[in-house]
């Protein structure tokens, strides 16, 4: 929420834009992108991730009322992305065919509005828990399998050289391992499953470089599902450089299942669905080399697990839900065994 | 009598937040919901210990800390059945009292790996 915000570096001043100083600055940002005069009415704060803050925007430009969405980078310790990156990111995807909110216009320092970016509102359902449960989504989880599918492959048709402008992070599949380890090994504890699972990792890591941008938290939390199923695919914040497997394996983490463990694609679709639909768009991806990063995605939840909690052990940032999460550790230690031993969860 | 005991002071803690989740919105609600969900995981800490059956699955490995050493110098086969069976009584132990209405958990326990 607002009043947890810090300056993200080269910022500086930053104003709120539920206060009229900041409604002010929010509808000059906005006419930038429209090119009309644009008046800021309602501004409500949406309940974002740990790393944004996200207002809805109602605007009066011409006679019509327009929504937007104005999302911020709510942290400098976050080190995400910059949004202009991100933003740069979200159109290209767009024009590659991937469903996402199309850019309206990105904040500089002088707007005095942070590290932040304003997009249409795309109509939709945004909370996984509800559109993987209630009954008039039952087309939408239907088609959402082959949707998701076909969106990874038209992001990932296209080669590296395609984003080689653009200040992104990357690597191999043995690099991000060897990355993650020494996170890890940074936090000094001991967690035998996720070691067992660095170890089951390593030889199996692909060591060749980065083939494609692999959006890097494409999950059923981060889609806007409407009536038909995947309007728009959100938070671009973390992407990155890598091999398709990776997007692909994210999907199929226990943690986004919510509950709805049968269906390991994100809690509605099977792994073979999602690997015929992915070659069916033109992609390709091995039934085995999915296995492997499903396990690396594992691994990745847990380690975010582990930051979390470390957050309040350390004392940076004193917080229950911090201190809660840490006890998910054992969630993901349990999955990731029962992966290694038996090869599927 | 009438003196509580540590798990009664906590569970009139843990009933005293879910009234005041009721009353409450937004995050506050929110975080009145994951603190109680805490001091249940703290109630069911005191009344499992499972330290001690954590250090007994792993102790023909030296202890977590020499195990995880093995894993990481490549002395221990990830894929070694015995040692996954270890693995699997210690994360147990400790899944019971951090979330025993995970799915995993039933799952891992109903299946033994030989």
């Amino acid at each position: 929420m607002a009043d947890d915000i810090s300056v993200p570096e080269g910022f500086g001043k930053m104003l709120d834009p539920m206060e009229p100083e900041g409604r002010a600055a929010l509808g000059r940002l906005i006419e930038r992108g429209v090119g009309e005069a644009v008046t800021v009415g309602a501004v409500v704060p949406l309940s974002g991730g740990a790393s944004s803050a996200t207002y809805r925007v109602e605007a009066e430009i011409g006679c019509a009322l327009r929504h937007f969405i104005f999302q911020r980078t709510a942290s400098a310790e976050h080190h995400s992305l910059p949004r202009a990156v991100q933003a740069a990111v979200q159109k290209r995807a767009g024009a590659l065919g991937v469903p996402v909110a199309p850019v309206i216009a990105v904040a500089e320092p002088e707007d005095c509005l942070g590290d932040a970016a304003v997009t249409a509102l795309v109509a939709g359902e945004a909370l996984a828990q509800k559109w993987l449960r209630l009954p008039e989504y039952e087309a939408a989880r239907a088609a959402l399998t082959g949707q998701c599918a076909a969106a990874l492959a038209k992001l990932h048709a296209a080669p590296a050289s395609h984003w080689s402008d653009l200040p992104l992070t990357g690597g191999s599949g043995a690099d991000l391992l060897a990355a993650m380890f020494e996170s890890y090994r940074r936090l000094d504890v001991d967690v035998p499953a996720f070691d067992l699972a660095f170890a089951w990792l390593k030889p199996r890591m692909p060591t060749g470089p980065a083939t494609c941008l692999a959006h890097g938290d494409f999950r059923s939390g981060n889609f806007l599902v409407d009536g038909q199923g995947l309007a728009a695919v959100l938070d671009w914040e973390l992407t990155h450089l890598s091999v398709p497997a990776e997007d692909l394996g994210w999907l199929c983490v226990q943690a986004w299942r919510f509950g709805q463990w049968q269906m390991p694609v994100g809690g509605f679709g099977t792994r073979e669905a999602l690997v015929e639909a992915y070659r069916a768009a033109g992609g390709r991806v091995a039934l085995d080399d999915l296995r492997v990063w499903e396990v690396f995605g594992n691994l990745k939840w847990g380690m975010s697990c582990l930051q979390l909690a470390d957050d309040h052990v350390s004392g940076r940032v004193p917080s229950v839900e911090r201190a809660a999460i840490g006890r998910r550790v054992s969630e993901v230690a349990a999955d990731l065994t029962y992966l290694v031993a038996f090869g599927d969860l | 009598m009438g003196h509580p005991t540590a798990l009664q002071l906590l569970e009139a803690v843990r009933l005293f937040l879910k009234q005041a989740e009721g009353a409450l919105s937004g995050r506050l609600a929110f975080h009145a919901k994951v603190a109680a969900n805490t001091l249940a995981i703290v109630e069911r800490e005191l009344a499992l210990e499972p330290d001690g059956a954590e250090a007994a699955a792993l102790a023909a490995y030296g202890g977590m800390a020499v195990l995880c050493e093995g894993l990481r110098s490549g002395a221990l086969d990830p894929a070694d059945k015995a040692l996954l069976a270890a693995v699997r009584a210690a994360v147990l132990a400790r899944l019971a009292v951090d979330n025993p209405r995970y799915a995993t958990f039933k799952r891992l326990q109903e299946r033994e790996i030989s």
